[in-house]
């Protein structure tokens, strides 16, 4: 019996289960449901979950460790007795279970605790999956320095990869690229994010601001590859026929500075959400003594609001930050793929988040440097962007202790 | 020994010449009438205690004295308030030099997430009050001293206003009012926030705060506005029911309502 069926079955005999032990709470004080010691339901979920939940994770176990055990061909023979297995633990649980439904049985504790525990389950889920990503990156990483060295990889300025051997492996021009355009993309988010933050929390009026915030959140739900299009298609074409060529700087259409510019557009609505909430969070009563001091407006925003709400400020821009660098659509179309070290913003430059996908596309073996540098450098970024976040929650945090 | 503290006060009150000449002052929060009709005169260097019920409008007239209700959008203000004979809901007044005329202290200790150095600099930067860096000290330390808080700050101007306790914290909110050099000085329950002490230390530097300028303080207790003030003003359901001396408010009082709400039957 395929493993589908099995839990078809095995959930079927859970239902029957809850009706089985609902009943036989409320046949066991004759109907009169205060006597038990819980709700009638409490009793029915008590048996659906003593009936699914060892009989299912036997069932998770045995599929996951079929290919290891059994091997493709013996899974047949070996199948039916598992099969049966499985679902005489199913029905050895239902059976405990009704057997244990008494009315001074405390049902809703053991439903409750049980609850809890898959609570705490799907948490350990999450981490889990985060540890597994960091683990294979670090494995994948590790046989990649054992093929190249490390030096020449965080140390090396040139990036010419050719499978055939002789392949110059530097990160350098990589870094470069990343940082120069998260720079443009930050130096165009976050004063505009942030005077708009401004102007939506301290002078737009209540009406403005309900359709202001959503419009400039809507910048938030559209996907980066429609950015990446209007970078190709428009922006970078605009920039380079008026202000590239004119001056003399290039003529790719792809460059950093498109790339940057589209980027810094897509961060607007992050910086400008995040910052108008923590604008919003700085007590009115500074407000009002400022002005009762006889400070404008606008001093009483340079001067106290800011101030007071400087450093979630700044946590919201290193979320951006972080975002800016992980961001890879936008700049796969708006700025190209050369890897170089250029101060030029009108070149086009490449980041890293493109070279690991240029690295892995196509039928390569995962077993040259050519390849595995993808997880180096999938690391390096994932490193960058964690310490950019702690940074961000440590200051978040230590901005929330001020005023709670 | 209240009675001692008021014969005493007696003494002092003097005429002096009126700061604040209010007259059929009204007040709506949208549909609702918070004020009607009140028409006041504030003396100079004097100390005028608002009392009344909550809800009764005493802290709606008080913030109109400074026009912080400019910054609620849907009060509206009609009569007249002359400060020194200027209108000063005339519409050539900047609100903002208004406020640096007239200052006022909240209820909540709001001190500003900075040092206490710059919390009392605030102001006078704002207004130029102080030419260079030695001036500013000199302000900021005349502030703290009028403010009875020199002693206890002195040693530590730079840290942070928020880690004082709440009675400092008050007194450095009225040290940050002072140091601005306002004309009237309005206190909205300065107190109400404070234990028995520091509301002592507050209240008799608020009788010392007399002799520089016109104070104005509205409060729940009774008590405290027969020891610090000189006039008081009774309001109810958004009228001024009656205004004197705080020796006549509190011993003669001429309208049943306000015998009745010192007398505790109402209120």
């Amino acid at each position: 019996m395929p493993p589908f069926w099995i839990m078809i079955v095995i959930l079927g005999a859970a239902v029957l289960g809850y009706a089985l032990g609902r009943g036989r709470a409320v046949r066991a004080v004759s109907g009169n449901t205060r006597l038990l010691h819980s709700r009638p339901n409490y009793y029915g979920w008590n048996v659906a979950l003593l009936t699914a939940v060892p009989s299912l994770a036997l069932l998770l176990a045995g599929v996951l460790a079929q290919p290891v055990i059994g091997g493709e061909d013996r899974a047949p023979s070996n199948g039916g007795v598992f099969a049966g297995v499985v679902l005489v633990v199913a029905l050895a649980g239902m059976a405990l279970a009704l057997t244990r439904t008494t009315p001074a049985f405390r049902a809703r504790n053991v439903v409750e605790r049980v609850i809890r525990g898959m609570l705490i389950l799907c948490s350990l889920i999450a981490i889990a999956t985060t540890v597994g990503i960091v683990l294979s990156l670090v494995f994948e990483s590790l046989n990649f320095f054992r093929l190249y060295p490390w030096q020449d990889f965080f140390f090396g300025t040139e990036w010419t990869p050719s499978f055939g051997g002789g392949s110059e492996l530097g990160i350098l021009p990589l870094l470069w690229g990343t940082l120069y355009i998260s720079v443009i993309a930050l130096l165009v988010a976050v004063p505009v994010g942030l005077f708009a933050a401004i102007y939506m929390s301290e002078y737009a009026s209540k009406r403005v601001r309900s359709i202001v915030k959503p419009a400039i959140e809507v910048l938030a739900g559209i996907p980066t590859i429609v950015y990446g299009l209007f970078a190709l298609v428009t922006v970078g074409p605009l920039i380079r026929d008026w202000l590239a060529q004119p001056m003399g700087l290039g003529n790719s259409a792809s460059s950093v500075m498109t790339a940057g510019l589209v980027m810094g557009m897509m961060l607007i609505p992050f910086v400008s959400s995040l910052s108008d909430d923590i604008i919003n969070a700085v007590p009115q009563s500074l407000r009002d003594g400022s002005l009762a001091l006889g400070s404008t407006p606008s001093e009483t925003i340079r001067q106290v609001v800011l101030p007071a709400a400087l450093p979630g400020i700044v946590g919201a821009v290193l979320l951006a930050a972080s975002r800016a660098i992980g961001e890879t659509m936008i700049v796969v179309m708006g700025a190209g793929a050369m890897a170089r070290i250029s101060p030029n913003p009108f070149e086009a430059m490449t980041t890293i988040t493109v070279k690991i996908v240029g690295q892995l596309t196509g039928d390569n073996d995962f077993a040259s440097p050519e390849t595995l540098v993808a997880f180096a450098l999938g690391l390096t970024l994932f490193v960058i962007t964690l310490g950019l976040n702690v940074f961000a929650l440590y200051i978040v945090r230590k901005y929330r202790e001020q005023y709670e | 020994m209240n009675n001692m503290y008021l014969a005493e006060r007696t003494v002092h009150t003097q005429a002096q010449p009126i700061k604040f000449r209010c007259s059929d002052v009204q007040v709506w929060y949208g549909e609702k009438h918070a004020l009607k009709d009140v028409s006041v005169d504030l003396q100079d260097k004097t100390v005028t205690a608002f009392i009344g019920p909550s809800g009764c409008g005493k802290s709606t007239f008080l913030r109109c004295l400074n026009r912080m209700n400019d910054t609620i959008p849907v009060a509206r203000v009609t009569g007249q308030m002359l400060l020194d004979g200027d209108d000063i809901y005339d519409r050539r007044v900047d609100p903002v030099q208004l406020r640096a005329r007239v200052g006022m202290v909240f209820q909540k200790p709001n001190p500003f997430p900075k040092s206490i150095y710059d919390n009392v600099a605030y102001g006078p930067k704002i207004h130029g009050l102080a030419r260079n860096k030695a001036e500013l000290d000199g302000v900021v330390e005349q502030a703290l001293r009028g403010a009875a808080l020199w002693d206890e700050v002195k040693d530590r101007l730079h840290e942070s206003g928020t880690g004082l306790s709440g009675g400092q914290q008050q007194r450095l909110c009225i040290a940050r009012a002072v140091a601005t050099a306002p004309e009237v000085l309005l206190m909205d329950e300065p107190c109400s926030a404070l234990d028995p002490i520091a509301t002592a230390q507050v209240e008799e530097l608020i009788d010392e705060l007399r002799e520089q300028f016109s104070v104005v303080i509205v409060t729940h207790s009774m008590q405290q506005a027969a020891r610090v003030s000189q006039k008081t003003a009774f309001f109810h359901l958004g009228h001024l029911v009656e205004y004197g001396s705080t020796d006549d408010i509190f011993t003669r009082p001429q309208d049943p309502r306000t015998e009745s709400y010192i007398s505790g039957r109402i209120g």
